[in-house]
């Protein structure tokens, strides 16, 4: 049996949102690259049958990255949708996308 | 023929090794409840013959292979003065060459089976995937057939020292030293005989393909799943449904170019990396043990194949199963009864008594009344 690590955004914290942010679509699941992911963060590769488990945050990079927002944006959405600082966000982020590029589901 | 069909099945045991006979009987029922099924089997011990959903309505013995063909012929002989079966599902790879070699043989008893040509079924042996795989551009782990214990030890090397050494027709044993290298030589040479194939290993993702060939290269469903358990000597014992293209293009690649006839399945590997290609293990020419499984799923391909087999239509047309689903397999103890285990190693037969259905317990799909 394979799992995968879940992708995750290490140091940030879910808290409520302090100002609310529209979603990206109304949708309660979306798909990113060949990865359908349900709103509590589990989603299902009907390609090659992997199923991951994800953070909040990393469940929002992923909905702005399937909705092709830059980078920018997706800094603005994380830290409009979680306490964190922009800096720290910014780290976290990168260090994230990198993590998505080592497993194949990088920007396309 | 009989009026209706009888159907005779073997491979029915479902230990830690599962064999997929009794999974052909539950799928048939589900369709065909009313089907006649007997059971063909090597030993008296065979899980399936006791099972209270998916047991064959008799169920005879059969000489071991070692015992020569023409015994084989002769028992099955004998067995047909008693109950005299129409179609033939074999589902053990041991007993599949005799029967592909001398197809005559069944069709001058009146026994249909859906099997593949001789030139196919000897293209997908192990030791000649590699010809195969260069004619439809797929790749697979290099491989080597050795007959003995220095040649095994020089293919291992040449390979990195960790390798699978696998019998000619069945089982596979990671070695990476060469005492375990030698010990499993011995132990594939001793039960499935010269010779012991010696294969790259490669790591990643298993994904298995079950389908039908429909003998002029198309494929009339299957079904690929990923393996998400599997057991310590590498069966899987659960499996997850998947969708891909690149796997469904592989399958159709392969089946076409051996024009594959009857049930099949195709074992992969795909290594990690977003780039990797699927990489074909072996090619078993037999359903597998968990056939059932896409059969609760609309694509019932042992029906099929009885339907193919008997030249009739097709009930309705097998579909592609829904990614997401998944089995997992669950061993159960079963209650048996001395006097059915003394009717078979006294007589080599067992005929039930019993006129009820033997389907109870299965889902039914959209079930069939027998055609004439």
């Amino acid at each position: 049996m394979s799992f995968l690590p879940p992708p995750t955004l290490p140091k940030s914290r879910h808290v409520s949102p302090v100002i609310p942010v529209p979603p990206v679509t109304n949708a309660t699941s979306f798909t990113f690259r060949t990865t359908t992911w349900q709103a509590d963060g589990f989603g299902f590769d009907a390609t090659s049958g992997e199923f991951f488990t994800a953070s909040p945050t990393a469940l929002v990079v992923m909905q702005c990255l399937a909705a092709k927002m830059t980078t920018a944006q997706i800094l603005d959405r994380l830290t409009s949708t979680f306490d964190v600082p922009r800096r720290s966000a910014e780290r976290d982020l990168e260090s994230f996308l990198a993590e998505l590029e080592g497993m194949g589901l990088g920007k396309s | 023929m009989n009026s209706s069909p009888t159907i005779a099945v073997t491979g029915l045991h479902r230990g830690e090794n599962p064999q997929p006979g009794s999974a052909v009987i539950r799928s048939l029922r589900r369709v065909y409840p009313e089907l006649r099924i007997i059971g063909l089997c090597y030993d008296t011990l065979e899980s399936g013959l006791y099972s209270e959903e998916d047991a064959p309505d008799a169920a005879f013995t059969l000489p071991y292979p070692s015992a020569g063909l023409e015994a084989f012929w002769d028992r099955l002989d004998a067995i047909r003065e008693v109950e005299r079966f129409d179609v033939l599902i074999p589902c053990l790879d041991a007993e599949m060459a005799p029967l592909v070699e001398s197809p005559e043989k069944l069709r001058e008893r009146g026994i249909s089976a859906c099997l593949p040509s001789w030139k196919a079924f000897e293209a997908r042996d192990k030791s000649k995937l590699p010809d195969l795989c260069e004619r439809t551009h797929c790749r697979t782990p290099q491989t080597v057939a050795v007959n003995d214990v220095s040649s095994m030890h020089q293919a291992a090397a040449g390979f990195g020292g960790s390798v699978f050494v696998k019998g000619r027709y069945y089982e596979a044993q990671l070695a990476s030293t060469p005492a375990a290298r030698e010990s499993a030589y011995w132990h594939m040479l001793e039960t499935w005989g010269a010779p012991v194939l010696v294969q790259e290993r490669i790591e990643g993702e298993e994904y298995n393909v079950i389908g039908i060939g429909d003998g002029r290269g198309h494929i009339l469903g299957s079904c690929a799943i990923r393996k998400m358990l599997r057991t310590s000597n590498g069966k899987g014992f659960g499996g997850m449904v998947v969708r891909d293209p690149q796997l469904d293009a592989v399958a159709q690649s392969l089946i076409a170019e051996l024009r594959w006839n009857g049930p099949f399945e195709l074992e992969f590997v795909k290594p990690d990396g977003p780039k990797a290609e699927y990489c074909l293990i072996e090619i078993n020419p037999r359903f597998p043990a968990w056939c059932d499984f896409p059969s609760t799923l609309n694509c019932n391909l042992p029906a099929a194949a009885v339907e193919l087999a008997l030249g009739w239509q097709p009930r309705e047309p097998l579909r592609h199963a829904t990614p997401g689903k998944f089995f997992i397999r669950h061993a159960i103890d079963m209650t048996g009864d001395i006097r059915d285990l003394a009717a078979l190693t006294t007589t080599g037969q067992l005929i039930r008594a019993s006129e009820e259905p033997r389907a109870k317990g299965i889902e039914p799909q959209t079930t069939c009344s027998l055609k004439s």
